[in-house]
């Protein structure tokens, strides 16, 4: 199983986002941020590496809506509930997801982002385009 | 848009210093060029290998469903995968191998199963039976991958 991670050596992100054209290059960009990133398809994979997992997890980043289950909202108001050392923060869309990763960056253990947040926003808008173009 | 032909349309390429951040082996891996995909849809397991994996030097991308690999396959530039048969969705790891090995024939694939399935021409370049021992997966990417690029 994942060796238990000191706190300060590496932060780790959890990030719960069904759209995996969404999911993946936050993601990826978290990681080039420094960032140890955990991925979940929606909150019962969340609360399960929150309460099986030996991983110390810093942060959650949720999207809002999941079809089908508990939402965005119920998850953070676990987290506040049940692990309140852990920092929670909700996006609704491909923009404020990308600006929170942004954000996340610039406090991460890099101290630098290694490319713009706006970068990750347009790579995610271009593979949804193109999966839409596909389907059509 | 076709995911593997053409990785400076449909891979997002990373500034070269962004390379030196990712964790550094302390075995004697060479880091895949391309990413791996591991397809899992038990998320402890997933995590798990992907980090494993991270850990040897590989860039991993995760997916915890065939559904999931097949949107990633169609637009990112991935030439192996690690792949679970028995997964919900519209499609299973099974169909998965089979889809894979009609619309992307050079891509890797070694399966990782506790199930036995049939697959006719559409082989699995390995599989592996779950538990897989994780020495022995990376022993199988050794002898399945393309050899690395020179950096």
């Amino acid at each position: 199983m994942v060796d238990r991670v000191e706190k300060n050596s590496v932060r780790t992100v959890l990030i719960v986002e069904h759209e995996v054209l969404v999911r993946m290059p936050i993601a990826q960009y978290l990681r080039e941020c420094g960032y140890r990133v955990i991925e979940a398809v929606d909150v019962n994979e969340a609360l399960t590496v929150l309460t099986d997992s030996p991983l110390v997890i810093d942060v959650v980043f949720t999207a809002t809506d999941f079809a089908g289950g508990p939402d965005g909202f119920a998850l953070t108001q676990w987290i506040r509930t049940h692990r309140p050392e852990v920092r929670a923060v909700m996006a609704g869309t491909v923009k404020r997801s990308a600006k929170i990763a942004g954000d996340l960056c610039e406090d991460g253990p890099m101290l630098q982002k290694p490319y713009h947040a706006s970068d990750v926003e347009n790579w995610i808008r271009r593979l949804m385009a193109a999966r839409d173009a596909d389907s059509t | 848009m076709a995911g593997n032909p053409d990785p400076t349309t449909d891979f997002f390429t990373l500034p070269a210093r962004s390379r030196e951040i990712r964790q550094v082996s302390t075995s004697s891996q060479t880091e895949a060029p391309h990413p791996i995909l591991v397809v899992e849809d038990e998320v402890l397991l997933r995590l798990d290998l992907a980090d494993q994996l991270r850990r040897s030097g590989f860039h991993v991308i995760e997916a915890d469903s065939a559904d999931e690999a097949v949107a990633l396959l169609e637009h990112m530039h991935i030439t192996t995968i690690v792949t679970d048969l028995r997964m919900p969705g519209s499609i299973d790891g099974r169909e998965l191998v089979i889809w894979t090995r009609r619309r992307f024939p050079n891509v890797k694939i070694i399966v990782v199963s506790a199930h036995a399935e049939p697959f006719g021409q559409a082989a699995p370049d390995a599989i592996l039976s779950k538990p897989v021992r994780f020495e022995r997966l990376l022993q199988t990417l050794r002898q399945i991958s393309p050899p690395a690029e020179p950096t």
